[in-house]
């Protein structure tokens, strides 16, 4: 490689020893030695703001919690993940980790079943309208570029907008989709929400997930289309010559050939989703929908350090239980 | 029931039961059945956009709708006032100046580090490559909240004596740099991975240093990439919920952004804050991202595909 060449006394001329010097000790490195040296700022950062952090949340999982000070009691081992997921810690914390009963207020309350449903309700979803969205961009039609826009403005918004969006629109007293007791609106009439939907658990976490599809649809259909545009086109003239509906050509074409796609962006959504936080804190409150990240923040505000970490290292393990799923249901995919 | 036979050997199955104008729209789809898709496509068209325009359309009603005044579809007596309002309740200039330093400062740190980490895994050859990779991705794969109780621990002056950043811009730009650069990471050693090596090497013979090849011919000829990552990374900061309500009081003296602005209005409570107002903030924080992405869709949809599909 002629990276490996001498060449600092060409540009080090003018300059002074110092500069002169470090260039030309810069280019006598080796390959290797010149990249770990290039890595060096990138994973010096990663080490102290990402790499430090996790291994020291699990070193703080593994103690026990100390009411008195912003630290943590003597080591307990295991204990707090015992005691979290078999329920004896739930006193304790200000929601429960697993549902305490098989109603579905317990369920609701729940923040493993609440993110779990959250992102199952709310992933299908966008890939669906994502799906049929991508459909949509991949045409030729006027206005193509506006309606692009159109769509990916949702996905540009800072989260506490989103939240706030429909904070405000679910608001009982502007009543437009929410009414009073005495003059109910649409919604209540059917029996879809109550009259004070973002402090009813049940409510609230379905206008979350309407709200995260709302913003989330573009990503998925973006990724989707990507994948749509790749196709080779001639294939479609082949399917049309040989007379194939466009239904035809869309289950026996475009499906199969962008399966693949379609799995990386559902993973892509599925870990981000199971990270939802601000969302919930703008439209109802950790409380009233109690996420796995939301727990992990309400429980050290409640100063149960131990308790936090060990619920911050769950969500990052069943995060990892998600992925792993879905990289053996992509393995098997290939193989068939 | 009649069974009927389709012409491509598929058998219809369903029973038909009602018969009127449906039916006979139906007949004449079946016989020109590119009407059919046609329609279908309008109709999907405006009813997504319908959809996704029709939230920011509420928040534009309701922040010109004048006090206790019902919401109409178009406001009788819009009070536009209302805007100014915002900067009265709030030092919301404030708050949007504090995001909009974050949102550049960490685009420029991300842009730098990622620029040699790119250059690295897109254009050299050594031992670890790989598996450095595979560590930098999997930073992705973990939620903020596991950084958070360490990362808090730190900036609060609790692990090294002394060093508190907690209500400063550093404990913000730090935890969102680690956590966006990994995308422009990926991003950058695809586009800095395409400059054909005789290109770098015409410019070594030339005389030029290994840094200055990097900066002077692979960046500039990575313009576009560069930008996507820059782009991407923005709008991420600016929109990031997590450490930025975390990492601070929420005071804007104290670097708070937008996060904070919006919050303090939402928790003022209403006989404090109007809806209106809290509606007429939402719109004044969406317009720096509406115009970025007016102004650099391309970019912004290349660099979401580059970014995801490049596992």
């Amino acid at each position: 490689m002629s990276t490996e060449q001498e060449t600092g006394d060409l540009s080090g001329g003018t300059r002074t020893g110092a500069y002169a010097s470090a260039v030309r000790w810069m280019e006598n490195l080796s390959e290797t030695q010149y990249a770990y040296l290039l890595l060096s700022p990138a994973m010096l950062l990663l080490a102290v703001i990402a790499f430090w952090p996790l291994l020291s949340t699990l070193r703080l999982s593994l103690f026990a919690d100390s009411f008195a000070a912003a630290s943590v009691g003597q080591f307990v081992g295991l204990d707090n993940y015992v005691a979290i997921i078999t329920g004896q810690r739930t006193a304790l914390l200000p929601s429960p980790f697993l549902p305490q009963a098989l109603t579905v207020q317990a369920l609701f309350n729940s923040a493993l079943a609440v993110t779990i449903l959250f992102t199952v309700i709310s992933v299908s979803f966008e890939t669906v309208i994502g799906f049929v969205q991508a459909l949509i961009l991949d045409q030729d039609f006027r206005g193509r570029r506006w309606v692009r826009v159109a769509i990916i403005l949702p996905w540009a918004i800072p989260i506490v907008v989103q939240g706030m969006i429909f904070f405000l629109m679910f608001q009982p007293n502007i009543g437009f989709l929410v009414g009073t007791a005495e003059d109910p609106a649409l919604l209540n009439q059917l029996g879809l929400l109550s009259v004070t939907p973002l402090a009813n658990a049940q409510d609230a976490t379905m206008i979350v997930i309407v709200a995260d599809v709302w913003k989330t649809t573009a990503f998925m259909a973006l990724l989707i289309l990507a994948g749509m545009q790749s196709i080779d086109r001639s294939l479609y003239d082949v399917a049309r010559v040989s007379g194939a509906s466009p239904w035809q050509r869309f289950k026996l074409i475009t499906l199969p050939i962008i399966l693949p796609t379609v799995l990386v962006a559902m993973l892509f959504r599925t870990i981000q989703a199971m990270r939802i936080y601000g969302l919930i804190e703008t439209v109802a409150g950790c409380t009233t929908v109690p996420s796995l990240s939301c727990l992990v923040v309400t429980t050290f505000n409640q100063r149960l350090l131990g308790s936090s970490a060990t619920i911050a290292f769950i969500t990052a393990a069943v995060i990892g239980v998600v992925v792993s799923i879905y990289i053996v249901g992509y393995a098997r995919g290939e193989m068939a | 029931m009649s069974r009927d036979t389709r012409t491509d050997g598929g058998v219809q199955g369903e029973p038909e039961l009602k018969r009127g104008p449906f039916q006979r729209w139906v007949a004449s789809t079946i016989k020109e059945p590119q009407k059919a898709y046609r329609a279908m496509f309008y109709v999907a068209t405006i009813f997504f956009l319908a959809t996704t325009l029709f939230p920011f359309y509420f928040l534009l009603v309701l922040a010109l709708t004048p006090e206790n005044a019902p919401l109409a579809l178009f406001p009788t007596a819009p009070r536009f006032e209302v805007f100014l309002d915002v900067f009265d309740r709030v030092n919301f200039l404030r708050y949007m100046f504090n995001s909009l330093v974050l949102a550049l400062s960490t685009t420029a740190v991300v842009l730098l580090l990622a620029s040699l980490a790119g250059y690295v895994f897109g254009r050299l050859q050594f031992p670890g490559r790989t598996p450095l990779m595979l560590l930098i991705l999997a930073i992705s794969y973990f939620p903020p909240a596991a950084f958070f109780l360490p990362l808090y621990q730190l900036f609060t002056g609790n692990v090294v004596p002394g060093l508190s950043l907690y209500n400063t811009p550093g404990s913000m730009i730090l935890p969102f740099s680690s956590l966006f650069m990994p995308l422009s990471i990926f991003i950058l050693t695809t586009f800095y991975g395409q400059i054909p090596d005789g290109l770098e090497d015409a410019a070594r013979v030339e005389g030029t240093t290994r840094l200055g090849a990097l900066f002077r011919v692979i960046i500039p000829l990575s313009a576009p990439g560069v930008a996507t990552a820059g782009v991407l990374t923005f709008i991420s900061v600016y929109n990031e919920f997590f450490f930025s309500q975390l990492m601070n009081n929420g005071q804007p003296a104290n670097w708070a952004p937008i996060v904070g602005g919006l919050l303090s209005l939402q928790r003022a409570g209403q006989f404090q804050v109007t809806y209106g107002v809290m509606a007429a903030g939402s719109i004044i924080a969406v317009v720096p991202v509406a115009i970025l992405v007016v102004v650099a869709q391309e970019r912004i949809v290349s660099g979401l595909t580059a970014g995801a599909l490049k596992e």
